[in-house]
């Protein structure tokens, strides 16, 4: 079954909706305030961090997801280094750092493949300012998350972000998404 | 001193005067009228990198590219032949595809219908001889052929010039050190999915230098990598080994290490393939092989490429990245990133090599990330005014002097090319300049020859 329809099919309850909605709202602040250390502390170790690529396809020609190239293709030790990377002196492209958000909404929480996870959708918009530029940056797309608990704590235990645009219009990826 | 009024022919005789003592005055890198002039007589009139013959995998396969502004839609024919043409209809002149990739046997314009098919052809026109009766001749009516397209070693140009020398001709002695990296494993390369693309702040020239140019950057602006192991672990590393300077704008790094061999032979590739590499490469093409950590340099005059040794998780890779910096303006590029590795590779050895390169190339890239900034720096000021005006020493000329009077050409270098025996010198950043100054004052400065 698509994963579209599992979401029509299945409701969770509005408790653990709110809790789930309230972590990934967590995330984002840790995200938007440099608190990468602890943002990783929020991934499981068996994770798995993608960013495929969006393209401009017919529709006769399928999917306009490449799944093949990714702008990311992590798991929790590439982003320790990733991570790792923005506490060196010399990350000159965060340093003066960029004012970031990450707006995340339309959530959709279902039950996972076992009983601790849960299947989690997001839409992301993302906006940076960068040095005295008047123009901001901004990248949209959505998110498919495992979310599981993993001694009473909530973690991301995969993530597949999405993105909109075909060209990005982001001068970097230096931000996690 | 250099006050720039417009791109006349005195503003020209200066601007020369400057790049001979190896002096690049600031105001060139984003000013429009020299942006135009590039955009005519350089885009215009060079073979351009569209893409990889990988891309096309059967009959009807296509996909859509860009030669600066001109559209180009690129197809294999039923007979297996590749084929260009500008992606426009030949009716009211609307974009023609706007797919990334597919497959067709015709494409079909969505404004009056008219279709083509893979060799161009105008084959349907709606309700045809209702409203154009018996006169219109459909031969007449095919798409417009891109005048030139040729290929090397998998890699497809095409130029906008009916003139234009052969490919072959063009890429001269860059063809050898491309046999190093395409023709060295039975097969060839294959792209893997598809190019990532982004736009970023910057000119297409200074991006072209520091790919295809610049190894003194890597040290500094790279640094982060280094310390975190991504990069090989001696900060210098970028400096041993050799710039090769080709003709037409051409040329590379070939990057060793400091006893002048790579510690990673043949790029960490398997010992297995190493027999085929052998076979399929000279002697002296194994040598410099075998021995190199990086290769890294550029196509005239904006196709880049890198084949170096990275790895997130600890495990080094060789993987092959080519890149095009296609102009959108003066001070705005659409990066386009193909990653290429060895069809012949052992399937872990491709899949362990592509997280390398996500992990160090690409808008994500822990290394490219940080280029992005500097590109961005440079031209946020490039249009001051004091940059029209500035002499050696006060600084708006862009110093373009490292290694002269230190490092002369070597003798005996195995590879074709005038070999400096360091990467940290601009000698190549030089004579890309003279080939981009040539280009673009062809006609202007030498007006008064061209007309008696």
């Amino acid at each position: 079954m698509s994963m579209e329809l599992q979401f029509q099919n299945t409701q969770v309850n509005s408790e653990l909706q709110h809790e789930i909605t309230q972590f990934l709202y967590h995330e984002a602040y840790l995200l938007d305030h440099h608190m990468y250390q602890e943002w990783h502390d929020l991934l499981t170790d068996d994770i798995i961090y993608r960013m495929p690529l969006r393209v401009t396809t017919e529709r006769r020609d399928g999917s306009n997801i490449v799944d093949d190239m990714t702008y990311f293709e992590e798991t929790k030790k590439s982003l320790e280094t990733r991570v790792k990377r923005l506490y060196t002196n010399s990350a000159w492209v965060e340093d003066p750092r960029t004012r970031q958000r990450h707006y995340i909404t339309n959530i959709m929480v279902k039950p996972g493949a076992n009983s601790d996870e849960y299947n989690v959708r997001s839409y992301f918009y993302f906006k940076r300012s960068r040095a005295s530029e008047h123009q901001l940056e901004e990248i949209i797309g959505e998110r498919e998350d495992i979310i599981r608990k993993v001694d009473g704590q909530w973690k991301i235990a995969a993530r597949t972000i999405i993105p909109d645009q075909a060209v990005l219009t982001v001068m970097n990826l230096s931000m996690f998404l | 001193m250099l006050v720039k009024d417009s791109v006349n022919k005195q503003t020209l005789q200066k601007l020369k005067e400057k790049l001979d003592k190896g002096l690049m005055p600031q105001w060139a890198v984003t000013d429009k009228d020299i942006y135009e002039l590039e955009r005519r007589q350089i885009f215009g009139k060079t073979w351009q990198f569209l893409g990889h013959e990988s891309e096309l995998k059967e009959p009807g396969s296509y996909v859509t590219r860009w030669i600066a502004s001109d559209p180009v839609l690129l197809v294999k024919t039923n007979s297996g032949e590749i084929k260009a043409y500008l992606n426009s209809c030949t009716h009211r002149g609307a974009h023609l595809c706007t797919a990334d990739f597919g497959k067709k046997k015709t494409f079909t314009c969505p404004y009056h219908g008219w279709s083509f098919n893979l060799e161009g052809e105008l084959v349907g026109v709606v309700s045809g001889k209702k409203v154009y009766g018996e006169k219109m001749i459909k031969d007449e009516w095919g798409l417009r052929p891109i005048p030139k397209v040729g290929m090397y070693q998998g890699l497809i140009f095409a130029s906008l010039d009916h003139q234009a020398m052969p490919l072959e001709d063009y890429l001269g002695d860059m063809k050898w050190y491309l046999d190093i990296l395409l023709g060295r494993s039975d097969g060839g390369m294959e792209v893997r999915g598809v190019p990532q693309r982004w736009t970023a702040q910057a000119n297409w020239k200074m991006t072209q230098e520091n790919f295809a140019s610049d190894p003194y950057h890597v040290q500094t602006n790279h640094r982060s990598t280094v310390e975190l192991g991504i990069s090989p672990n001696d900060p210098n590393f970028a400096s041993y080994g050799h710039q090769i300077v080709l003709g037409n704008g051409h040329g590379l790094s070939i990057m060793t290490s400091a006893t002048g061999k790579s510690p990673y032979k043949y790029q960490t590739l398997p010992e297995s393939m190493w027999p085929m590499f052998e076979r399929n490469l000279s002697p002296e093409q194994n040598e410099i092989f075998s021995n190199a950590t990086v290769f890294v340099g550029g196509m005239f005059p904006n196709l880049a490429f890198d084949s170096p040794v990275h790895g997130m998780e600890g495990e080094m890779c060789n993987y092959l990245n080519l890149r095009v910096w296609r102009p959108l303006g003066p001070d705005k590029v659409e990066i386009w990133c193909w990653f290429l590795i060895d069809k012949a590779a052992p399937e872990e050895y491709k899949e362990e090599a592509y997280k390398a390169y996500v992990g160090s190339f690409g808008p994500s890239g822990t290394l490219e990330q940080d280029d992005t900034e500097v590109w961005a720096r440079i031209i946020q000021v490039s249009d001051a005014l004091m940059m029209e005006d500035k002499e050696l020493s006060y600084n708006n000329v862009n110093n373009y002097l490292l290694g002269e009077d230190v490092f002369e050409p070597v003798e005996n270098f195995p590879g074709p090319g005038v070999a400096y025996p360091s990467t940290y010198t601009d000698n190549l950043a030089r004579s890309i300049q003279k080939r981009w100054f040539e280009l673009i004052s062809k006609g202007l400065l030498d007006e008064e020859e061209d007309s008696q």
